[in-house]
């Protein structure tokens, strides 16, 4: 009868009580897959086989009893969601056995001649659980609907089709041999579950290996750029502003303590200062890791640069008050740190970036006599900029045989970037890095061929990539040397547009440093105005015009203004003078 | 059956290299009870036919056994596998006090018994059983499933028959294996002499 509870008649409830068992034990034994949290359950074989054998009642009683036990066995899980697995699991099921009434389809045995039916069961089943499950997680998580079926479509479809396979098998299986047909799929199951865990708990093993960096159980350095990767990633999309810091620290006259006490007790401090890390950034859930011989790094989401500093400064308290055998032959008696500390902001150029900031601000803090804190941006006098005038003019130079117009808009560029930088009030290290990047962001046409440079005529396209290249090229050359790393972003990205239209990356608004916006707007003023042999030179006041009709989509409108202004006052007034006159 | 499933849960233990050391401990609350009503049931079973009050009475002395059995069962909840056998008793004991005090058998599936014990069961004479009729509430919790060839014991069981006996599986495995020595004893006594420390 319809809407009864339990099964028709006593051999039935045999076949059921198997069944339930199997079912209950298919729970429990279930084959784990990587990534962690994933894995793939056999019971919904159970459940179609059922409803290709014996029908839609026998099916869901099954399912019932099954869920029920399971459901008391299991008090972990909330009885909401062992409530919504069995509503999920019941939809599935009735849809399934409707669509395949409708294809035609007898329930009794597997049989070939319900081929189609079969598949149309497979794909509504299919469909609905992705429904299902899709609106599940777009209702907790506020996921996008069709990311998330995306996401289902391609990390499980191979899976699934195995567990809808599967259920012919087992169909099979029970329909000529009964329980015991039922009794091999268990088995079979059963040992598959267990050889895959074993091969997951080695995968989990080898994966932790790789990540961890041995003698102090932190992650290790190839790890830790990965996940600073991912991060910055996110913190591009994410249109909400979370903070996001990092500091890193390096354990103060380290080869001291090793050089007087051994590296064996060198390791040992090393292996505490690790535990120590640990235990304060579990609470706070941020990633450390140990980024080289006695430096570390600690990922700091969700976290102002002030918020970092009292935690920083909790653990080298905290550092200073651990007693460690040998630490009397340390200048300061006791073990210490020097940490630099960096927030995040749109203007971060790339992760590298973000580290050697945080690098020159520990520097900065070793330089104040070690054991203390140091956040980047808070120097009491600009960081030096080591790059010299004379050195980079040496290599402009190079320029002068080659191409004499660029080295003579470098040389304008610069001229216009020093008095501009004056004019914006930029601090003096911004004014320094600006004037410098002016004259060397060209550098790199010395890789252009000559034939491309000097050419009269219209560039082909493959001979405009070649240009363009120059900002790569260039990136390399300065980066050679180390002390002109500030440089680098204005080299590169002088060419970037305000409205993401640029080369190299393509970088919009605020992603560009703020020198780069400005130096374009310079380079592209001064090269209007320039003969050039593939392009018409503009008058000032033409170049002027363009500079505003171009205010928000090439250059960036606050500094294009200001460069109007700029402009107008130091240079046309004087024009402006001598035409009233 | 019973005593089918605590050799096998036996045999399993010793293969997972499991030893009978806790038959030297005490190993139930209030154990005495068990032997005791274990004989009243032998008694009731062999003299029920030459006595026929003990007859008369047999039911309901047998449903009493159950209670204070689960009572027991109760007591000693806190052992491994308690839970199920406690769930098995309590299925077999409803359908029997609902029943009128016997286990219903399934005709059908007795098929596989010897002829004798059914005609055994359906005079009546048969102790603690009765056959499964239309009339009888609860079937699906009666003796209904059969066991016979390959297993060397034809049977006719009830589920929960099934559930006690994997509690029982349960409570002996958790009990032979208790004082095995773990895989780093095992290691560590290796190590000894030669060693530092």
């Amino acid at each position: 009868m319809v809407g009864d509870i339990g099964f028709q008649s006593l051999y039935d409830w045999i076949m059921g009580y198997a069944l339930i068992g199997v079912t209950l034990l298919l729970f429990k034994y279930v084959i784990v897959l990587p990534p962690k949290g994933n894995s793939l359950s056999m019971d919904t074989a159970i459940f179609l086989a059922c409803l290709f054998l014996f029908g839609i009642e026998f099916s869901l009683n099954v399912l019932l009893f099954s869920s029920l036990i399971y459901s008391f066995y299991e008090k972990r899980i909330n009885w909401s969601k062992h409530l919504f697995n069995f509503s999920a699991y019941t939809i599935m099921l009735i849809s399934t056995y409707y669509v395949f009434l409708f294809f035609n389809g007898t329930i009794g045995s597997i049989n070939f001649i319900n081929l189609f039916a079969y598949l149309a069961s497979f794909l509504i089943y299919f469909f609905v659980n992705s429904l299902i499950i899709s609106t599940y997680f777009w209702i907790s998580d506020k996921k996008s609907l069709i990311g998330v079926l995306d996401g289902m479509l391609k990390g499980t479809l191979e899976s699934y089709v195995v567990t809808l396979v599967l259920s012919l098998v087992l169909g099979y299986l029970m329909d000529s041999s009964g329980v015991f047909g039922l009794a091999l799929f268990a088995v079979i199951s059963i040992l598959l579950s267990i050889v895959f865990k074993q091969y997951f708990s080695l995968y989990e093993s080898v994966k932790t290996k790789a990540n961890m960096d041995h003698l102090t159980g932190l992650y290790n350095h190839g790890y830790f750029k990965e996940i600073l990767n991912e991060k910055f990633e996110e913190m591009k999309q994410i249109t909400i502003n979370k903070p996001l810091s990092m500091a890193m620290l390096d354990i103060d006259d380290f080869k001291i303590f090793n050089d007087s006490n051994g590296h064996m007790k060198g390791d040992h401090v090393l292996t505490l200062f690790g535990e120590i890390l640990i235990e304060k950034c579990k609470e706070k859930d941020y990633v450390v890791a140990r980024y080289g011989g006695e430096e570390f790094v600690i990922l700091m989401p969700e976290t102002t640069e002030n918020q970092a500093n009292d935690f920083i400064e909790c653990i080298r308290k905290e550092l200073n008050n651990t007693y460690v055998d040998g630490v009397e032959r340390l200048p300061y008696g006791c073990l210490s740190f020097s940490a630099g500390i960096i927030e995040w902001n749109i203007e971060m150029y790339n992760p590298t970036e973000f580290l050697t900031h945080a690098d020159q601000a520990m520097y900065y803090a070793k330089e104040q006599g070690k054991n203390n804190t140091h956040i980047y941006g808070h120097e009491f006098e600009p960081l030096e900029i080591t790059a010299s005038l004379e050195e980079l003019e040496q290599q402009l130079k190079l320029l002068l045989a080659k191409d004499i117009y660029t080295y003579r808009h470098s040389k304008r560029v610069f001229k216009f970037a020093v008095e501009f930088g004056k004019y914006l009030l930029l601090n003096e290290q911004d004014k320094k890095i600006l004037s410098l990047g002016a004259l060397v962001h060209d550098i790199g046409k010395l890789e252009v061929p000559r034939e491309i440079i000097n050419k009269t005529g219209k560039l082909t396209a493959e001979e405009w990539n070649t240009v363009k290249q120059h900002v790569t090229w260039g990136r390399e050359i300065i980066q050679v040397d180390k002390k002109n790393a500030s440089l680098v972003p204005l080299v590169e990205l002088h060419h970037e547009r305000f409205d993401g239209k640029g080369y190299p990356y393509g970088k919009k608004a605020e992603e560009i440093p703020k020198l780069a916006r400005i130096l374009c707007v310079i380079d592209s003023f001064d090269a209007m105005t320039t003969e050039r042999p593939y392009q018409k030179t503009k008058s000032y006041n033409d170049a002027l015009d363009e500079l505003r009709d171009c205010a928000g989509t090439q250059f960036d409108p606050f500094y294009a203004t200001a460069f109007i202004d700029y402009f107008n006052k130091e240079y046309m007034q004087v024009e402006e003078d001598i035409t009233t006159i | 059956m019973v005593y089918d499933g605590i050799l096998f849960a036996i045999i399993v233990g010793f293969i997972r290299k499991g030893n009978l050391k806790f038959l030297t401990e005490p190993l139930f609350r209030w154990g005495w009870i068990f032997p005791i009503i274990l004989i009243i049931q032998i008694l009731v079973f062999n003299f029920q036919n030459q006595l026929p009050i003990l007859g008369e009475w047999s039911n309901t002395i047998f449903i009493f056994v159950y209670i204070v059995g689960l009572f027991f069962l109760w007591l000693n909840r806190k052992n491994a596998g308690f839970n199920l056998i406690m769930i098995g008793v309590l299925l077999n004991f409803i359908v029997m006090a609902i029943n009128g005090g016997r286990m219903p058998v399934s005709e059908e599936a007795s098929t596989i018994l010897d002829p004798m014990y059914m005609e055994a069961i359906k005079n009546g004479f048969y102790g603690k059983h009765a056959l499964l009729t239309e009339s009888t509430r609860l079937a699906f919790l009666g003796d209904i499933i059969p066991i016979t060839s390959p297993y060397p014991r034809d049977q006719v069981i009830s589920i929960g028959d099934v559930i006690m006996n994997i509690g029982i599986f349960f409570f002996i495995q958790d009990k032979m294996l208790k004082d095995k020595p773990t895989e780093e004893e095992i290691i560590s006594m290796q190590l000894k002499g030669g060693e530092i420390k």
